[in-house]
């Protein structure tokens, strides 16, 4: 938790001696809270203040390890603020109470249940071995190395010193949590806890004395703590638990800045459904390790799925390992049905092929999480990606049956896909998922079906083939004297690089646009022309160029759409926008640079950061997209995707002016209390000196038309006085470019006149 | 040093919605904490227990078709399951009304909601079709029918609101579900819109969408959390209406709850499975922020009311 200039001032000698090179303490205190000058520079800070400093910066609520298993670190008590960090842990309970039979048979069960969901294996993650004041050291040691067989962690339960020593004694050589301390033992305890290096489980009978007993114990120097809230009620346990991780979070209770363990079979005293209902309500909050009497079936199955729902990062998509998914018992013999990995496609699809009860086998493909038709816009999803999957994962080789049937969303794949895998017949789904059942059940599928191979009759597999997606080739360039929209000649009237002038990157000419995709699959240039003209007319500085994945024909495309441009209006400067590397590069050769660098659109911190060493390699501009995969989960992780993405650029010989990072706005409906942040970080790329940029009205997607400019020309105005050089926007939006231009008035970035809006 | 005690109690609270009438009445919302957080300040009204029953053949759980074993009409069902004494209301479900399902008609639907409501005195909520036409007339034809039991129907959705707001809610003085899908934006819009229409807010239950745990789940979580922080946080009347969740029609359709023993022998008893899928997708709903869940399972309700007992 960051602290506050005025926090820190409060905690200086106030003496104003000028020690540290500053003016006065308050400038000093300022200064340390921004990070820009290190505590120590004060020599008259005093050692509690230097410790309550240190306390005050360190992370509200520890982490820890396990063996493999994580514990703790959370910073959020709700999984939208940000992220919950250490996913709760499931523990079975075994007590020397029990009789051996019920003791064999109470962790027999354990490894039953154990299976894999969306790649995460679930399964119970520890064994918590409870000892009774009924039973000697030597049962507890004995049910301890019982315990220890199964290879999981262990949580020993038990408040007794010696039994607690033999315990631990039994435990050695596994990983374990002892939890036995309280306001009576807990000397004795520590001390065996930390000898063992192990973390100390501490229990009370209120959250008065537990706090109390705590504190003993970090004065005694042992931080390595779990805290037990205890198994008097429900009420109480559950009370305990929630203000127990409230106060650490959200109030600044250190004291209590530790993870928790819930008994809930204690809790629940052999009711199996409210057991289950226990296991869900500590799984919501907030229990780290949650025990109960047995895993079963039915209470794993929504448990499991219950809390990787809850831990999963909501700012990255969940992913299913892509594979081979047999459905319905399909084996070689059955089609083959190929999706993205985006989670909640691959439910919906499974779901819908379950119940259509006709074997398939379901083939997920690597999209970095994206659905269908936001992988196929950003290139994820495209013919070569389906031809690697099917080659890494030998598709053929596995499955005879030679039909694969692809989303209805991406027919215009099908003619790529069917070149690229020539041996398979290419079928075309229905459009949605739920239409699937009737078409596999009713076999529609193989109306679409064409034989392919050596068991087809010669010739006939050519001919039913449908033709190969048409490449036609670019036609020259014309230029039919001034460009005339309305009655109007549109010309370019010149940029100049160095103007501080905010930057507008027209978005329209985009692939996305039907008029668009068609216009750039035909080459005709009348559509395309249009909406330059327009856009520029507007008051567009550059245009962007978007030819989608154009896998077929990308170099040659995007030449023919950059000279078109260029040469209809006065070298125009564009971003060239594909994730078709080549393509880019080929538009970069006939490029004309009088009126600046193109503008490569776009790399991020992940999977296209070489589109950085391509914007070098052709002395270009690149926009550098603050995050990896999926959005940043915070300033920190954005700041860090700039810094590394930054260093690159500089390393190949790049001016940092040339990299325009981009925060990546986020929708307002949806992300609402994450819009600071965004605007946080563009203050902080201006600190650095730095340029900025990005799809600014991606902010108000899904609002209503008439709303959408008025957002954007408030966001746009913050953005500007936050710093932002550039935004990738509709420039046809009045309302939006004249914010612009009033904006760049006072930010004297141009000469105020009367006619301002007209110029 | 002891705990310093920081309850977090605001000055907002969810507005207190009856349903109902007489003795059998239930109160929902009214509080000004969290959802169940009983240690930061006595909840006004507990959480309550909806259960619910379709005039069409109970989704396959074996417990299920037993306990209705024998009931010939749906006012016979709605009667069985009044008996549970745990549900604090019953929820009849049209699914027949469907046009593209039995499509019965709304004569018919209305015809068996009067018998139901005349063999059974616990308040009651009209699920209807999911059909946008039909389900305005529905509703308005049955709040008519119904008038003076205050009923509540769910829901009214963007599609359809200003036929159910009209009719259900100001010219029959019903109670009026607003229904969204784990969309917090839509959740208020729709609020919005049916205020406008004259609908007073405080006649307003709130269905911001559900889904079976695992399957999505963590829309519907933040979904909820976030709505109650508006409400309780920033006091946005717009979102102060008591939220009520179906579980069971979620939770009773997916695989986890539907594939029999014999299918996965290694999963055990497949009404256990419903059951437990039923009460832990239950419960991460009240614990995140349901004024009430609507279940089908008499077990799951006994251990959901056990559970809102034991934290009251």
């Amino acid at each position: 938790m960051a602290l506050k200039g005025l926090d820190i001032f409060k905690l200086t000698p106030k003496t104003n001696c000028k020690d540290c090179g500053n003016p006065t303490c308050m400038a000093f205190a300022m200064k340390v809270a921004s990070g820009a000058i290190s505590i120590e520079k004060c020599p008259h800070m005093s050692s509690e203040a230097l410790s309550t400093l240190s306390e005050a910066t360190a992370p509200p609520m520890k982490s820890y390890k396990v063996g493999e298993l994580a514990l703790g670190g959370e910073t959020v008590l709700s999984r939208h603020e940000k992220t919950l960090v250490s996913k709760t842990l499931y523990a079975v309970n075994v007590c020397d109470c029990m009789d051996a039979a019920k003791q064999d048979a109470v962790l027999a069960a354990v490894p039953k249940v154990d299976y894999e969901r969306i790649s995460e294996r679930m399964y119970v993650e520890m064994i918590y071995v409870r000892h009774s004041d009924s039973k000697s050291a030597e049962d507890y040691a004995a049910l301890v190395t019982k315990a220890k067989a199964l290879g999981r962690p262990l949580v020993l339960s038990c408040t007794d010193v010696a039994a607690a020593k033999a315990g631990v004694a039994a435990a050695a050589g596994c990983d374990f949590i002892l939890n036995g301390a309280d306001e009576n033992n807990f000397a004795e305890m520590s001390a065996i806890a930390t000898e063992a290096k192990v973390l100390l489980g501490v229990r009370a009978a209120s959250l008065d004395t537990l706090h109390d007993t705590v504190e003993k114990l970090e004065a005694a120097g042992n931080k390595n703590l779990i805290l037990d809230v205890g198994t008097a009620s429900v009420k109480d346990a559950y009370a305990n638990a929630v203000q127990i991780r409230r106060a650490a979070l959200k109030d600044g209770d250190r004291t209590f800045g530790y993870p928790s363990i819930v008994n809930v079979a204690a809790l629940a005293d052999g009711d199996a459904h409210l057991e289950a209902a226990l296991l869900s309500l500590f799984t919501c909050k907030y229990g780290s390790i949650v025990v109960c009497s047995e895993m079963t079936y039915a209470k794993a199955l929504p448990l499991y799925g219950l809390r990787q729902n809850i831990f999963t990062d909501p700012q990255k998509p969940m992913k299913v390992t892509p594979g081979i998914y047999p459905i319905n018992g399909a084996d070689e013999n059955s089609p083959c049905c190929l999706t993205v990995d985006f989670a909640l496609t691959y439910f919906l699809v499974s779901g819908e092929l379950e119940r259509s009860k006709v074997p398939v086998n379901l083939l997920i493909t690597d999209a970095s999480g994206m659905s269908v038709l936001t992988a196929w816009a950003a290139g994820k999803f495209s013919s070569s990606s389906v031809k690697k999957f099917m080659d890494e994962f030998d598709v053929a080789g596995k499955i005879k049956n030679r039909a694969l049937i692809i989303p209805g969303k991406v027919a215009v794949m099908k003619g790529e896909i069917q070149d690229k895998l020539p041996d398979w017949s290419v079928i075309v789904a229905p459009n949605e998922a739920v239409q699937l059942v009737k078409y596999l059940r009713d076999e529609e599928w193989k109306k679409s079906y064409v034989e392919k191979g050596a068991g087809a009759p010669a010739g006939a597999a050519a001919e039913a083939a449908p033709a190969p997606k048409k490449v036609i080739p670019a036609p020259p360039i014309v230029v039919n004297g001034p460009y005339k929209l309305e009655d109007k000649v549109v010309t370019y009237g010149g940029h100049d690089p160095e103007s501080k002038k905010f930057v507008i990157i027209g978005e329209r000419i985009h692939c996305i646009s039907p008029a668009i995709r068609k216009a750039m699959d035909s080459y005709d240039e009348g559509p395309i022309l249009k909406r330059a003209a327009e856009q520029i007319a507007a008051g567009a500085t550059y245009l962007d160029v978007n030819i989608g994945p154009a896998e077929s024909n990308g170099p040659e495309l995007m030449q023919w759409a950059v000279q078109l441009l260029q040469q209809n209006f006065n070298n125009v400067p564009l971003a060239l926008d594909t994730a078709n590397k080549a393509a880019i590069e080929a538009g970069i050769k006939v490029y004309n640079r009088t009126n600046g660098k193109p503008i490569v659109n776009s790399a991020d911190a992940g999977s296209r950061i070489d589109y950085i060493n391509l914007a070098a390699a052709n002395d270009a501009i690149v926009i550098a997209l603050c995050s990896a995969d999926g959005i940043a989960k915070d300033n920190d992780e954005r700041m860090h995707h700039c810094h590394n993405m930054l260093e690159r650029g500089l390393a190949l010989g790049m001016e940092a002016d040339d990299l325009w990072f981009d925060p990546l706005f986020l929708v307002v409906k949806g992300m609402q209390d994450k819009q600071m942040d965004v605007l946080n970080a563009i203050k902080a790329f201006a600190d650095e000196g730095l340029k900025s940029t990005g799809g600014l009205s991606n902010n108000s997607n899904g609002m209503p038309k008439h709303i959408r400019p008025i957002m954007d020309s408030a966001l746009v105005a913050m953005c500007m006085m936050q710093g932002l050089t550039s935004a990738i926007v509709n420039p046809c939006d009045l309302r939006l470019m004249e914010t612009i231009k009033s904006c760049d008035v006072f930010k004297n970035h141009t000469l105020y006149a009367d006619s301002y809006l007209e110029i | 040093m002891p705990f310093a005690k920081k309850p977090q109690v605001f000055g907002a609270s969810i507005n207190e919605l009856t349903l109902g009438t007489g003795d059998k009445a239930v109160t929902l919302g009214g509080q000004n904490v969290f959802n169940l957080y009983s240690f930061d300040a006595p909840i006004a009204n507990a959480p309550k227990i909806g259960i619910e029953i379709s005039d069409e053949a109970e989704q396959p759980s074996p417990g299920l078709t037993a306990f209705y074993d024998g009931c010939a009409t749906l006012a016979d069902k709605a009667k069985k399951a009044a008996s549970v004494a745990e549900a604090d209301f019953v929820c009849v479900h049209f699914a027949s009304a469907d046009p593209n399902g039995a499509n019965r008609s709304v004569e018919e639907c209305v015809a068996d909601a009067k018998a139901v409501a005349e063999a059974v005195d616990k308040p009651l909520v009209i699920a209807g079709c999911k059909n946008a036409e039909k389900d305005a007339e529905l509703f308005s034809k049955v709040s008519e029918a119904l008038q003076g039991k205050n009923i509540l129907v769910l829901s009214a959705k963007e599609e359809n609101y200003k036929g159910i707001a009209a009719g259900a809610g100001l010219a029959y003085g019903q109670k009026v579900g607003a229904e969204s899908a784990v969309d917090i934006n839509l959740a208020k819009q729709l609020n919005v819109l049916i205020t406008q229409m004259g609908v007073d807010g405080k006649n307003v239950a709130m269905n911001i969408g559900s889904a079976a745990a695992g399957y999505g789940f963590e829309y519907v979580v933040s979904t909820l959390e976030r709505v109650k922080a508006a409400a309780l946080g920033q006091n946005d009347n717009t979102l102060q209406m008591p939220i009520i969740t179906p579980v069971g029609s979620e939770t009773w359709g997916v695989k986890e709850s539907t594939a029999s023993a014999a299918d996965v022998p290694e999963w055990g008893d497949q009404d256990e499975r419903g059951i437990d899928m039923e009460v832990e997708t239950a419960t991460a709903c009240l614990a995140y922020g349901s004024d009430a869940v609507i279940l089908k399972h008499p077990e799951s309700i006994k251990t959901i009311s056990q559970l809102i007992a034991a934290l009251m």
